[in-house]
Formats: structure tokens, C-alpha cells, sequence
């Protein structure tokens, strides 16, 4: 290896060539690799060489590596988007499972609340579960709620699901529901909204549904998608929908403000950034 | 080093990884548990990025080995190019597949990371193969 490398490297520019025969035999003799050392060929591989990388070589190995890739990355995105085998859910494919778990392990859960019900202050969401916005807030503003009011206390958070987007918000929002009442509604909710698709396009799978419930511990999956079509789960639809109606909510999310037990406001916000949820409870817990 | 070492090289780490694509192939047709020690050899192989439009991975992979094994057994510049461009597209797949244990599935497979590792090494013996002088023929 040694000798077939530095020939290359010197490129036979050494003047040695010929003139030092006796030299190089004395060389050839102390490293002990009689046949190594060549002149004819050395002189032909620096007189007539093919040339190494000339641009066009390399745009066409880079143009067909990357075709390659490309070809291989979106396949594989592709099906991985797709439905499954149908050989049931995979909860590895469910992001944010030990994140929400970590969130909401040991705050009360009841039906669609969450927290105590003596807290001093509730929130009411309105919210699709294909809403990108709804999205948004479950991922930036409810964990800081969670662990800065309703963990200790001072809030509880309704959650009222709402199918305006199109079937595959009902689809979820029945799984959700139905996980309620196995006291486990905002897992699901939150874990929907870490693994939402596009709206309308097709990922509210039964295999997704059923991956996410896995990814709650300690949720019964079955009964949670037997429930789905539960007497409950369709009157909590339809009052949720009823609700919104009366609070006059045209989109997602809408939250609505109060004390507990009284009369709750309409929440204006001009963001869904978590300091204007934090300065309204705080005014309400400060009264 | 010359082409004919770096021949050598590609065909060695070819059939490395052929044999690791290959056993995982075993593996999963054969029904049998994928020795692991890192414990996430199975949530890989049954995630959804396990199979690319039906073909599973491995199967993939062992095709990809095979077809950069075949362009060592030649010396001609169109070998070498597939070689390395093969292996090259190889390369970013195997990061993606990377990619997708740490961020989507989140749980290793030792074979598969081995796999990404040999295909590094391809991507620089097939690379390295660009950039020997040949004589030229004739």
C-alpha cells in the first residue's frame, strides 16, 4: 500500500527517473519490496493519465447520488406518512409520548377537565383538533398553565372539541372524549396536536389513533376506541357545539375566562403566547 | 493508495454491510428476534420507516451493497462512478435513517447504525476511487 501510495503523491516528478537506477535499487533493497517500485509504469500513469475529477465527473456522481437519495428519503417519507399495515398502532411513531406523560402525570383529570375542582379559576378552550393554531397553543402555552397554575391548584382547563374542519376532527375528537372518561382526554389531545397532520389529508388513521392511546400509559386503548361511538362521547359533541353557538365562537381556539362556578367571559387575546393567558389569571386571582 | 487496494477496500466493506443487511432481512422474514443491545432493534424494524413502499429496508440496503460490491469487481471509470454515486446516495439515506431513530422513532438499532458506519466508509473508499490516476487505456 505504502509504495503504490507515494509514487502517485510524487507524480514521477523526481528527476530519479533514469539516471538513478543503481539509487533506487539500493532504496528497493533496505524497504524489501523488490517489485514495487516500477519505473515503466510510474511513467505512464504521469504521461497519459485519465483525469481525476473533472467537473462533469463529479456533477454526475453528485447528480446520481442525489438522485438516489431523494428517490429513497421521500419513498420512505411517503409510506411512513401513509397508513400502516394495519398490524395496529406503533406508538414509536407517535412523538411527545414521555413529554406529556411528564406534563400531566398526577394532575387530576375528569371527564374533559383538568385540575381540582375547587380551582379558583377556570379556562374553557374551544378548540378543533386539526386546528394548526390549537396546535400551536397545546404545544407553547397549556404546558406553562399546567405546571404553573393548574398543578398547584389555581386553575382548571375545559377542553370543548369542536368538528368544524371537516370528518377527521370528529374522528379525533371521539378518541379524545372517549379517553375522558378513562380520565385521560388531555393526554390524548396534546399527543394529537405533538403529531398532527394536515388538515383533511387523511392522518386521523385507526392505526394513528390507536398508536396514540399506546402512547398513553396506563389508558385501556380498547375500551378508549370501543367508547368512541358511546351515547356520552356524541351528547358531548353536540353540547360542546351548542356551547360555542350560544359564546358566539366563529374560530379556533376561543377561550372563555372566570371564576369557577361563575360566569365566564370571552377571553380577548391578541396572541396565543402564554403571558396573556398568565396576566387574565392573574387579574382573576388577585380579585 | 491505488485503485486496485481501494477495490479491495469497497468489496470488503460491501459485503460487511451486505451481511448485516442481509441477517436483518433473516430477521424479519424469518420471524426471529434481532440480537440487540441497545435495546431498539425492534421498535426500528416494526416502526413505520421500516419499509420503503412495501420494500423493507434491509432489503434495500442488501440490494445497495450488492450493486456497490459489483462496481469493485471492475476498474473501468463507469464502475467507479456508479460506485460512488451509489454509495454517496446511500450515505444521505443512511443519515436520514439516523435522522428518523433520534427524532420520529426515537430508539436505536445497533445494526442499523453498524449499516450507516459501513456505508461511511463506502462513501469515502468509492469516493477515494474518483481520485486515483488510472492509466489510460491503451
Amino acid at each position: 500500500m505504502h509504495a503504490a501510495g507515494s509514487p502517485q503523491r510524487v507524480c514521477g516528478r523526481r528527476p530519479t527517473r533514469r539516471p538513478a537506477a543503481v539509487a533506487q535499487n539500493e532504496v528497493v533493497a533496505k524497504r524489501k519490496k523488490p517489485a514495487r517500485v516500477p519505473v515503466a509504469p510510474r511513467a505512464k500513469t504521469t504521461a497519459r493519465s485519465t483525469p481525476v475529477l473533472t467537473r462533469r465527473r463529479v456533477l454526475l456522481v453528485v447528480l446520481i447520488a442525489a438522485a438516489v437519495a431523494v428517490g429513497l428519503v421521500g419513498a420512505s417519507l411517503l409510506s411512513a406518512r401513509g397508513d400502516g399495515d394495519g398490524d395496529g398502532g406503533d406508538p414509536a411513531a407517535i412523538a411527545g409520548g414521555p413529554d406529556v406523560e411528564l406534563l400531566l402525570d398526577g394532575v387530576p383529570q375528569e371527564g374533559t377537565a383538568i385540575g381540582e375542582d375547587d380551582a379558583p379559576v377556570t379556562l374553557v378552550e374551544y378548540a378543533d383538533l386539526q386546528c394548526p393554531f390549537c396546535a400551536d397553543w397545546a404545544l407553547q402555552t397549556f404546558p406553562e398553565l399546567v405546571r404553573d397554575y393548574v398543578r398547584d391548584g389555581r386553575l382548571r382547563i375545559e377542553f370543548r372539541g369542536l368538528a368544524f374542519i371537516g370528518p377527521e376532527s370528529e374522528d379525533a375528537l371521539r378518541a379524545a372524549l372517549a379517553a375522558g372518561e378513562q380520565g385521560k382526554l388531555w393526554n390524548v389531545v396534546d399527543l394529537v396536536y405533538t403529531n398532527q397532520g394536515a388538515e383533511n389529508s387523511g392522518w386521523v388513521t385507526e392505526d394513528f389513533l390507536r398508536a396514540v392511546g399506546e402512547a398513553v400509559p396506563s389508558l385501556d386503548v380498547d375500551r378508549m376506541l370501543e367508547a368512541r361511538d358511546a351515547a356520552e362521547v356524541t351528547a358531548s359533541i353536540e353540547e360542546a357545539a351548542l356551547a360555542a353557538e350560544a359564546d358566539g365562537v366563529t374560530g379556533t381556539p376561543s377561550f372563555l375566562l372566570g371564576e369557577t362556578g361563575g360566569e365566564l367571559g370571552p377571553l380577548e387575546i391578541s396572541s396565543l403566547e402564554p403571558e396573556e393567558f398568565r396576566a387574565a389569571i392573574d387579574r382573576l386571582l388577585q380579585e | 493508495m491505488s485503485d486496485r487496494a481501494l477495490r479491495i477496500a469497497v468489496a470488503a466493506l460491501a459485503l460487511a454491510g451486505a451481511g448485516i443487511a442481509g441477517y436483518l432481512t433473516y430477521a424479519k422474514y424469518a420471524d426471529t428476534t434481532i440480537a440487540c443491545a441497545t435495546g431498539g432493534c425492534e421498535t426500528v424494524q416494526s416502526s413505520e420507516y421500516a419499509e420503503v413502499l412495501g420494500l423493507p429496508v434491509p432489503v434495500l440496503g442488501l440490494a445497495g451493497y450488492l450493486a456497490i460490491l459489483a462496481t469493485a469487481l471492475f476498474a473501468g471509470e463507469h464502475a467507479r462512478l456508479a460506485g460512488a454515486a451509489l454509495a454517496l446516495g446511500g450515505l444521505v439515506f443512511s443519515v436520514y435513517l439516523v435522522v428518523v431513530q433520534i427524532v420520529a422513532i426515537g430508539a436505536f438499532c445497533q445494526w442499523c447504525l453498524a449499516s450507516d458506519l459501513v456505508m461511511l466508509l463506502l462513501a469515502a473508499a468509492t469516493v477515494a476511487r474518483l481520485r486515483v490516476r488510472q492509466p489510460a487505456p491503451g
